[in-house]
Order: structure tokens, then C-alpha cells, then sequence
């Protein structure tokens, strides 16, 4: 049994090595960074490109010692005010409660959000707004809305709870 | 009952919670004024995501009894062990260490025989609990029965014997039911069925042949011919909080909002540093740096793989009014 266990950590462990270089990883699941590499604008100036992805390459690379990966981006094809933004390790407990906090926003036309795939630990929000604000501004208030109503909500928990306890108490 | 006095009062409109029943193990209370979506999301959250600490790696050097030892070891994790200030302690793939440590695990040990002619019972008060740990009660077996046992791990017929040693992690019940801090909770909303969320299945009448919630005397039932409200929502929901015993109830809603708010902190923090929040991205996957050319920033509706417009790169061309879509196919998915 333990032999067994221990053998499962270390594969686990393996795949995650195997995950941060990326190698095999369908271009979709590529970190972005790549793409960028590779992508046509290097082809228009190529010394200068060349170095600034060089320099965005050893950032990255600093920012994966210390944080956790980025794991919001934008989807290709976004605009200022319509963006499908990804979430990864993300679902319908976030999804959901972003989507209807998003919606209460008069600047924002439309929100949605959906779950791609089973398989796949990612979710997807498409914000639409308009002129007034961006859908990044708009994702941004929703995340702090939220947050404040969960201050709230906590607070107004642990009131009632402090009452409820005094009244049994008594 | 001061529900009628809340209800009056005109200013309390933000969200407000009321506690029905709690005790040790129990937490029944009512949250309004809040959208579905959140008390949803909040209902998933203790459920799945608030953390606990329970066996994960069992070393056996001694297993004679009748159960396998896959089979002993799924017990053993199965066991509440106190979670409380889990706060102290890390989970192990965020520890400095090595393997593991004092920091981020908790060891126990089991050591039993039977030498005597009648079956011996092995339970959770067996376990001897390690004393490298954050704190003196992190990782104890949880007892409550009267008697003091435990949950039963195993039963020893004379001769057979159980040795063996446990570490015990934290971890979050999304991976892993045993690391749940919740045995169940109830989650409800509209009793009286006002919103038509539910089809009643009925034989003749669903009035008579479905049992009223108890929750039902809360609220007003519909009146007689009243027209079909489509534009309500829910805003009163009762939840009834379980708790396994790791956690105490009250304890685990206030846990949950707090994983709920890391989360959200966690991607407000990491979106500050992507873009600085107006859409002027030097970061990756800008459309900017994606442009080659084509004219494919217009509205956002169509895909930068090269193909402008409403044609999508596999060839039909897509008639919806948003063109194509950013998934590089035809807006027909949608
Ligand atoms: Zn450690």
C-alpha cells in the first residue's frame, strides 16, 4: 500500500514538470507567452521583437518561482468592450456568481459564462458593454463586488450567530 | 417570530441571515436578500472547497486482520481529525519541505493485537496522534460518542494484529470526499413551488401527494387564481449545515465565505498585474500582438486565424449575426 501510494505522488509530481514546459500541450492550453513568440509581429522587426520576448521570457519564468500562474486571460478576438475572458481552475461557484454580479452593472450589455468542456478544469465569461467602461474594468468590479458582499455576508453571519448564542445562554 | 418586523422595516434591504437552530454538529439558518447564483455559490463552497485535514498516505508494516490493506487505508482517511485553525497548517505541495513536515502534516500511529479469544475492536481512540504539528489539537481523531471510541476501524480475531503509520494532510473535499467538513447540507428555496421551478410529478393532485416543506409556514403560500409572477426571483434561501465533526458548523460557513474571498482576491491579483484594468494590455494575448494583418478587430466577432469576416477557417460561411466566433469555428456553435 505505501509502496504503491508513494509511486502515485511521484507520477503526479512528474506531470506537473511535464505541465510547465508544456511541450505536448495542444496550442489552445499553451501558456500565451508562446504565441507571442511565434507570432507574426516578430516578423515586422525582428531584432527589437526579438529582444522583448526575450525579456518577457525571463520574467515569466521569475513569476512562476515565486506565484502561481496566471490564470485569467483574454480569448483571441477580444475588443476593449467584448471579451471572453478564461478562467482556469475555475467553475459554476465562481462562474455563476460573476455572471449575475457582472449583469447588475448599467454599463454592461451582456454576460455569460459557460464550462467549454467536462474534462477541462477552465471556464469561460463573455462580458459585452457599453461605451461608458471595458469589459476587463467590468470583470474587475464584478470580482470586488462579490468580494464585498461576502464581507457583508460574513459580518451579518457572525452577528446573528453571537445573538442566537446569547439568547440560548440565557 | 420578528420575521414581520424585518419585513416592515424598509431599510433592511442589503442581505440578512437568521439562525433557526444550531448545536455542535447542526447549523439551520436562513440567508435573504441575496441572489441565487450567490447562495449557491456560497452552498459549493463549504461543500466542496474549505479545507480540513484527514489520512492521505498510509505505511503499513503490520496488516494480519481480514481487510486488505487498500481497504484499512480508505477507513483510516475516511476519519474526521479536528480541523479547526487549519489556518496553521500548509498544505504540503505549498511547504518548504521535502516530503513532509511539521508544518504540513500531522502523524498518527496504530498498533494493535488481539491475544485474547474474543474479537477485539480497533477504534479511532487507538490512533496515537504525533507531536510534531502547529497545535495540540490539530489532527485529532474526532469523538463523540458517549463512550469515547471513535469511528471503528477494524475488528482483530486472536492472533491477528494491525500495524501501521499515517499521515495525515490538508486538502479540500473537491479532491477528495474524506476532506469534506460537511456530512450534508440542505439547501431551499420557494417552498410553496410559487416560481415554477419544479414540475411537480402528480398522480391526480400534486397539492395533496407532495409534502410541504417546513419552510412552507415562512412564507406566504400562493393565493387563490394569483397570475404566474415571471419576472420573481428567489431571495429567501434556508440552508441546514451538517457538519462531519472536523470543523464546527458555524465555523465552516464563515471558512467557506473566507475560501470564496481568497479566490476572488487571488484573480483580482492577478488580472492588477496583467493589465492594469482599462484594456490597454501589454500583456500576453493582446489582440494587438495577435494581429497579422487581417483585418480581424472589428467588432471582436470574428477569429484572428487568418480569415476575416463571417467566413470561418473551416470553409462555411457563417450566418449568425455574430459572425464567427473567438473559438476559430463557425458561430453555428453557439
Ligand atoms: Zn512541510
Amino acid at each position: 500500500m505505501a509502496g504503491k501510494t508513494r509511486a502515485r505522488a511521484a507520477e503526479a509530481e512528474e506531470v506537473d514538470q511535464a505541465d510547465i514546459t508544456m511541450e505536448d500541450a495542444p496550442p489552445s492550453a499553451q501558456k500565451p507567452g508562446y504565441s507571442q513568440e511565434e507570432g507574426s509581429a516578430m516578423q515586422e522587426d525582428e531584432g527589437e521583437e526579438n529582444d522583448v520576448a526575450g525579456e518577457e521570457e525571463e520574467e515569466e519564468e521569475e513569476e512562476e518561482e515565486e506565484e502561481e500562474p496566471q490564470r485569467v486571460r483574454i480569448l483571441p478576438g477580444s475588443t476593449e468592450t467584448a471579451a471572453s475572458f478564461e478562467f482556469l481552475k475555475e467553475g459554476h461557484t465562481l462562474g455563476n456568481a460573476l455572471r449575475y454580479i457582472i449583469m447588475k452593472n448599467p454599463g454592461v450589455e451582456f454576460c455569460a459564462y459557460t464550462i467549454p468542456h467536462p474534462s477541462e478544469d477552465k471556464m469561460n465569461l463573455r462580458i459585452q458593454t457599453y461605451d461608458t467602461t471595458t469589459a476587463t474594468a467590468a470583470l474587475a468590479k464584478g470580482l470586488q463586488d462579490i468580494e464585498d458582499l461576502c464581507d457583508v455576508v460574513a459580518d451579518e453571519f457572525w452577528t446573528q450567530r453571537d445573538k442566537f448564542n446569547a439568547a440560548q445562554n440565557k | 417570530m420578528d420575521y414581520d418586523n424585518m419585513m416592515l422595516d424598509g431599510e433592511s434591504l442589503g442581505p440578512t441571515v437568521k439562525i433557526s437552530a444550531a448545536d455542535s454538529t447542526h447549523v439551520d439558518f436562513e440567508l435573504t436578500n441575496v441572489d441565487l447564483s450567490f447562495a449557491n455559490s456560497l452552498r459549493r463552497v463549504i461543500q466542496a472547497e474549505v479545507p480540513t485535514i484527514a489520512i492521505d498516505l498510509v505505511e503499513v508494516e503490520v496488516n494480519t486482520s481480514v481487510l486488505a490493506d487498500e481497504f484499512v487505508a480508505h477507513r483510516l482517511g475516511l476519519i474526521p481529525l479536528d480541523s479547526r485553525e487549519i489556518d496553521q497548517l500548509n498544505y504540503t505541495r505549498d511547504c518548504d519541505c521535502e516530503n513532509s513536515c511539521g508544518k504540513c502534516t500531522v502523524q498518527l500511529t496504530l498498533h494493535a493485537k488481539c491475544t485474547s479469544d474474543e474479537v477485539m475492536k480497533v477504534y479511532a481512540r487507538d490512533l496515537i496522534v504525533g507531536i510534531d504539528r502547529p497545535n495540540n489539537h490539530i489532527g485529532n481523531p474526532v469523538i463523540t460518542d458517549p463512550d469515547g471510541l471513535g469511528s471503528l476501524i477494524c475488528k482483530l480475531r486472536k492472533g491477528q494484529e494491525i500495524k501501521l503509520n499515517c499521515i495525515a494532510k490538508k486538502g479540500i473535499a473537491k479532491e477528495h470526499a474524506k476532506w469534506s467538513p460537511t456530512a450534508a447540507v440542505g439547501f431551499e428555496y420557494d417552498p410553496h413551488n410559487k416560481l415554477h421551478h419544479l414540475d411537480l410529478w402528480y398522480e391526480t393532485d400534486a397539492a395533496t401527494e407532495w409534502p410541504k416543506s417546513k419552510y412552507a409556514d415562512w412564507e406566504e403560500p400562493p393565493a387563490e387564481g394569483e397570475p404566474f409572477d415571471f419576472n420573481a426571483v428567489p431571495s429567501r434561501f434556508y440552508f441546514e449545515v451538517e457538519g462531519a465533526g472536523n470543523i464546527e458548523p458555524d465555523a465552516i460557513i464563515q471558512e467557506g465565505i473566507k475560501e470564496l474571498q481568497k479566490k476572488l482576491a487571488g484573480l483580482i491579483h492577478g488580472l492588477g498585474e496583467n493589465d492594469g484594468m482599462n484594456g490597454d494590455y501589454d500583456g500576453p494575448r493582446s489582440p494587438d500582438a495577435m494581429d497579422g494583418g487581417v483585418g480581424w478587430q472589428d467588432q471582436g466577432y470574428t477569429t484572428p486565424y487568418g480569415n476575416a469576416g463571417n467566413a470561418s477557417a473551416w470553409g462555411g460561411g457563417a450566418a449568425t449575426a455574430y459572425g464567427t466566433t473567438p473559438y476559430g469555428n463557425s458561430g453555428g456553435g453557439w
